[in-house]
């Protein structure tokens, strides 16, 4: 049964991959001027046309376009992404580079996000009506509708200009050797800036979960027979928790989102920052790989979650409920 | 008691909203100033009697950009929403009508779309076709629609069942009339929920990629571009242009917010 679930998540994950890889094949194509041309930007219109033709037929630009997105699909596979535009590296090579650095700060995230919300939420679920609760629920609205990069203009306000504690953007003292405390020190605000951003909605759901399951008639039971309330307390974080994690794994592409904006504001070279960059410098090869890895990352993330809900949840392990 | 209390809060926050809107449809009148006009020998000035929020880095009169910035913000987040609803309900209407393998097979297409996070999707759009305030529009949209087309063919999937619709199905109600007077007209508390998030977000998004200068194209006036250059303005001192346009944005996010929070505990059933 579980080999059988398993599986079918992978071929779920694979119709994502391509319908992903699709639209990033399409984004280059769409794209405005000749793609000849645009590997030599100002240049371009020195070109003549036979040479135009001659780069066009170089890189394979006559051929029908599903042969095209064939031959990339083929190259992708085998980890040749192209060669940046603007950099002339190859892309392969930029992401492997990036994609560490976002992972350091999305994973951080997370890991801190749910440890918190967790704790939040069941604090405030558990006693309904106490002041826990009306705050957290006041501050879920009110961190929910603060944009991420305005909070982190603020904190660089406040905490790199005024008080001077921490750096204004950047990975690593550009005098110092790096190292983890280095890191550790320049991902503080960047870190904090998302965690406020999403910790809020996330206690916020366990929050109403549990008080829906503390409302439920098997609690009421359990109370009236005189269960000790510990014992109550892990058989509703039991079942609160379920629907908790999916809620993440739901939104885990919203963390990628949001991670963009604040790379982008503190400077952190990840790939939320690359594909903003390769947006404006229109650098068509980088923007597919990153929009591609962020689909893989992605899909990968989901799955570890449903591995995740099928040890939680018995049910599903049954194959009852997919 | 408490219901009380939940039913009182939202009056507050609608009234907000409808300052903040109303301010904004009216900003060609109300603004002291011409938002584009410079002036150079007033630049970063600090919040005075003559330009109420200060000026910025061009000699521009704060309060009357964010007044003219608001509409910008305001339209192009109702535009995309009210498009992004109807592909979401004509989209998620079919799925759940039909049901079936056509079900199948668009929930499977729609389940990868919301792999990818929206904001991934709308910059790669802009690289296509950047340039002005209707394609930003267009492009939030189109890609807006995700959630609503799930929870319309919950919705509607939920309604089919229902005795009321079995029996229009078995009076031989037109199938538009079942569409749209039973099944749409019954969703529309659900929707409506999820519009207003939709709402938040898409005033989110414009937001965020102005502010990196990839949305509206710098010279017109929204709350993003207004906060293109806050950071650098931060450094030279002036706070008031990073700080009141991020207040505007965050009051009328939380009004949003507010109002469709109470709508979502009204409704009982918790969706997205």
């Amino acid at each position: 049964m579980i080999a059988k679930w398993i599986g079918k998540r992978v071929i779920m994950g694979t119709i994502v991959l391509i319908i992903v890889s699709f639209l990033s094949f399409f984004i280059m194509h769409a794209a405005p001027g000749n793609p000849a041309a645009a590997y030599y930007g100002g240049n371009a219109q020195t070109l003549s046309t036979a040479e135009k033709e001659r780069i066009e037929k170089a890189f394979g630009l006559d051929e029908p376009v599903l042969y095209q997105y064939g031959t990339w699909l083929r190259e992708a596979l085998q980890g040749n992404l192209g060669y940046s535009a603007k950099e002339g590296r190859p892309v392969a090579a930029i992401l492997q580079e990036r994609l560490p650095t976002t992972l350091q700060l999305v994973v951080l995230t997370l890991l801190i996000v749910a440890i918190a919300s967790t704790w939040l939420g069941l604090l405030a679920g558990m006693k309904e009506g106490s002041i826990v609760d009306r705050v957290l629920s006041m501050f879920s609205i009110a961190s929910s509708a603060i944009p991420p990069f305005w909070l982190g203009i603020l904190f660089i306000m406040v905490f790199s200009v005024q008080l001077g504690w921490f750096p204004t953007s950047g990975m690593n003292d550009v005098r110092g050797e790096g190292g983890l405390v280095d890191r550790l020190y320049h991902i503080v605000l960047p870190l904090t800036v998302l965690v406020i951003s999403h910790v809020g909605i996330f206690a916020r759901f366990l929050q109403d979960s549990v008080k829906a399951e503390n409302r439920s008639y098997y609690v009421q039971v359990a109370f009236a027979n005189g269960v000790p309330e510990r014992e109550i307390r892990t058989m509703v974080f039991r079942n609160a928790v379920i629907p908790y994690i999916n809620y993440i794994g739901m939104t885990i592409p919203s963390f990628f989102g949001g991670s963009i904006v604040v790379e982008t504001l503190f400077g952190w070279s990840g790939l939320g920052q690359l594909l903003v960059k390769s947006v404006m410098v229109k650098d068509f090869p980088v923007l597919m790989g990153a929009i591609l890895i962020i689909g893989v990352v992605v899909v990968i993330c989901l799955f570890m979650i449903d591995v995740l809900m099928i040890c939680l949840n018995p049910r599903l392990r049954r194959g009852g409920i997919v | 008691m408490r219901r009380g209390t939940q039913r009182k809060m939202p009056i507050i926050w609608f009234v907000l909203l409808a300052l903040i809107f109303g301010l904004t449809i009216l900003s060609s009148i109300l603004a002291p100033f011409e938002p584009n006009a410079m002036d150079m020998n007033h630049i970063y000035e600090a919040p005075n009697g003559t330009h109420l929020l200060g000026t910025d880095q061009l000699g521009r009169d704060v309060l009357s950009r964010l007044l003219v910035g608001g509409k910008v913000t305001l339209f192009i987040a109702v535009f995309s929403v009210v498009l992004s609803s109807i592909i979401g309900i004509i989209y998620g209407g079919l799925s759940g009508y039909f049901g079936g393998t056509i079900d199948a097979v668009m929930m499977r297409i729609l389940e990868a779309l919301l792999t990818i996070p929206t904001l991934v999707i709308v910059l790669a759009l802009q690289a296509i076709m950047q340039g002005s305030v209707w394609r930003m529009a267009i492009i939030m949209g189109i890609t807006g629609w995700f959630v609503t087309a799930r929870i319309v063919r919950s919705e509607f999937i939920r309604l089919k069942e229902l005795e009321f619709v079995q029996m229009a199905t078995m009076f031989r109600t037109p199938l538009w009339k079942i569409l749209f007077s039973h099944l749409l007209r019954n969703s529309f508390p659900a929707i409506f929920v999820v519009t207003i998030f939709n709402f938040a977000g898409a005033i989110f998004t414009e937001v965020s990629l102005s502010f990196l200068g990839i949305g509206v194209p710098p010279a017109i006036p929204s709350w993003g571009t207004m906060l293109y250059t806050a950071q650098n303005d931060l450094l030279v001192g002036a706070w008031w242009m990073g700080l009141f346009p991020g207040m505007i944005i965050f009051v009328t996010l939380l009004c949003v917010q507010a109002i469709g929070g109470t709508f979502k505990q009204g409704g009982g059933r918790s969706h997205v």
